[in-house]
């Protein structure tokens, strides 16, 4: 049973299940996290991982089963909920045609940050983004871009961080800075489901989902998923759970 | 044979991505047989549409009656006392007016309301023609006969320009409103940017107004360059109340900017959007008398013309620059536009999606 402070300050997902048509691309998703949660979305591709994350930030609507993120029904997001959120989506989604300044000007006007010129300049300085401040957003190499959209994602300091693959493309330095920042964020109380494809990454997470063709394990620490498999690494447990095509 | 079989495999391919693409499915036979059905059924510009006034003393009204119906001209009043049927082209009401002699030596007056030369131009030549032939049945000749006095009203010198700029004033802001209204949505959700604007907290009625408000001003300051390009190199005189057809603008651009955030909104690509925008903008030109006299198009052509706005902001536009109309008659177009734009809105607030399902 959940308390009421949970129910207010986490997330509590109840079977719930998408389907796209007649197929079911993920079903019986159940999980619980509290403030400070960092959650690794693991497995094959089409497993549910991106559904999840669309469905926490009400991008899409749950078919089946319930599901809560501080109070608000998912199935019905409401503003008050998106002003709580940030959302990060494994495409580049900033406007290509705005300098990074802009795009972080248009996220802090629309989310009605009270001090968005503060607002900004503290993420700017936060993230290092000073270099690239006043270039287009489409003339950033892929490293710089990922920050900037981190930075889009998070300027209004959501409580819930939702992440689609964000280190997808980088180089192994930038990697270990995204991998700091989440963890820094998550250990400020936020809470940050991450979603990702590399298995070294994901054993920084203190707890993992495993999708295996639209269901998912857990949430567990990668060593019980090691362990249940009977393997040394979370990358060999992942593939010897992961059923082969072939 | 290497290279046959290379081409064969890439026709192959080309012909397996046309059958399957939606898309040009609607170029390749929803866009042509469009225009067919428009341009077979609808779009035969004849006289017999003209609006004919007669006016002047009864006793030489008859023959000049059945002379103008056994020519096809359309008698909309007769019988008229002298003057009246002048009247009524210049109110807007008849295209030709006839006022026959009071007197021995008076001419016979006909008053061609010239804004739309391509409609009043063959009802022209048969007024002529039905002159000579009452001539002719009275054994008169013309040197001995009242003679024909031609008046060309708004648009004496007959300038196919002066018919036409007005109209492509509106022409060019409805394609540019529409296309900018469909693409800017289509290339937002291709872009993903769609996806990151609407899982912020921004509710449907503030993304529409957001993103129409500066195109809404981009639109109509388009709409007062071409006016002010087509007086200051055509000469088109602006006679009328232009404050009120300027006032207007805003109005005719939303109205094609929303309904082209409608029909991007279910498009999965900028190209499938644009399908749509040529699916509307292509009628629209054809039957709101910008290409053809409205008059001359059949009735359930007109019927379905009036639905278009550009077919209210031509009359808008003709009555502002050549025919000198008051503000309260320019205005009065704007209603069936404003209309559309309400049923544009509810039309895109069904289609948004504020989910990707």
């Amino acid at each position: 049973m959940l308390s009421p402070d949970f129910k207010r300050e986490g997330i509590a997902v109840d079977r719930v299940g998408k389907r796209f048509g007649a197929r079911w691309v993920l079903r019986d998703l159940s999980f619980a996290l509290a403030p400070g949660a960092l959650l690794g979305l693991v497995g094959a591709n089409g497993g549910g991982k991106t559904t999840t994350l669309r469905m926490l930030a009400g991008l899409l609507r749950p078919d089946e089963g319930t599901g809560r993120v501080f109070g608000y029904d998912i199935a019905r997001p409401s503003n008050a909920l998106r002003r709580q959120v940030g959302y990060m989506s494994q495409r580049l989604s900033l406007y290509p045609e705005l300098s990074v300044a802009e795009n972080l000007s248009f996220r802090a006007r629309v989310l009605k940050l009270p001090r968005a010129r503060s607002a900004i300049a503290e993420s700017i300085d936060r993230l290092g983004l000073a270099p690239v401040t006043n270039i287009r957003f489409d003339r950033l190499s892929g490293g710089w871009a990922r920050k900037v959209q981190f930075a889009a994602a998070t300027i209004h300091r959501p409580k819930l961080l939702l992440l689609d693959e964000p280190t997808a493309g980088l180089d192994a330095a930038s990697r270990h800075i995204f991998w700091r920042w989440l963890t820094e964020f998550a250990s400020e109380g936020h809470i940050v489901i991450v979603s990702t494809h590399d298995l070294a990454e994901a054993e920084r997470c203190p707890a993992i989902l495993h999708y295996v063709a639209g269901k998912a394990e857990g949430p567990m620490s990668p060593s019980t998923l090691i362990g249940t498999a009977g393997c040394t690494t979370l990358e060999e447990a992942v593939l010897s759970m992961t059923a082969d095509p072939g | 044979m290497n290279t046959a079989q290379t081409i064969a495999a890439i026709a192959g391919v080309e012909l397996l991505r046309l059958i399957r693409s939606p898309t040009s499915f609607t170029l390749l036979l929803v866009v042509p047989a469009l225009q067919l059905l428009l341009f077979g059924h609808a779009v035969r510009p004849t006289a017999d549409q003209v609006k004919l006034a007669v006016a002047g003393p009864a006793a030489s009204q008859d023959r000049i009656l059945r002379l103008t119906g056994a020519a096809g001209l359309k008698v909309v009043a007769h019988h008229l006392p002298p003057g009246s049927a002048e009247a009524m082209v210049r109110s807007g009401r008849a295209s030709v007016a006839v006022e026959l002699p009071t007197g021995p030596f008076a001419p016979v007056r006909t008053v061609i309301d010239a804004s739309e030369p391509g409609l009043t131009a063959k009802a022209e030549s048969q007024i002529q023609a039905i002159y000579w032939q009452a001539l002719a049945e009275r054994n008169d000749v013309a040197d001995y006969g009242p003679r024909l006095h031609i008046e060309r009203l708004f648009n004496p010198g007959e300038r196919s320009d002066w018919a036409f700029l007005p109209a492509l004033t509106g022409t060019i802001m409805m394609i540019s409103m529409l296309m900018l209204g469909t693409l800017s949505m289509a290339r937002e959700r291709e872009l993903g940017t769609w996806e990151a604007l609407i899982a912020m907290p921004v509710n449907r009625g503030e993304l529409l107004a957001g993103k129409i408000a500066p195109l809404v001003v981009i639109g109509s300051a388009q709409g007062v360059i071409v006016l002010a390009l087509s007086a200051g190199i055509f000469q088109l005189p602006l006679r009328g109340s232009i404050f009120a057809l300027v006032a207007l603008m805003p109005i005719f651009a939303a109205a094609h900017l929303v309904l082209g955030y409608a029909l991007a909104s279910r498009a999965r690509t900028q190209l499938a959007a644009l399908q749509g925008a040529v699916a509307f903008y292509l009628p629209a030109m054809l039957l709101s008398g910008f290409l053809y006299p409205f008059e001359t198009l059949p009735p359930w052509a007109q019927a379905l013309g009036r639905i278009f706005p550009l077919t209210h902001f031509v009359r808008a536009s003709r009555d502002a620059t050549l025919r000198g109309a008051d503000a309260g008659t320019v205005l009065l177009h704007g209603s069936p536009i404003a209309l559309f734009l309400g049923a544009a809105l509810m039309l895109a607030f069904a289609q948004h999606r504020a989910r990707l399902d």
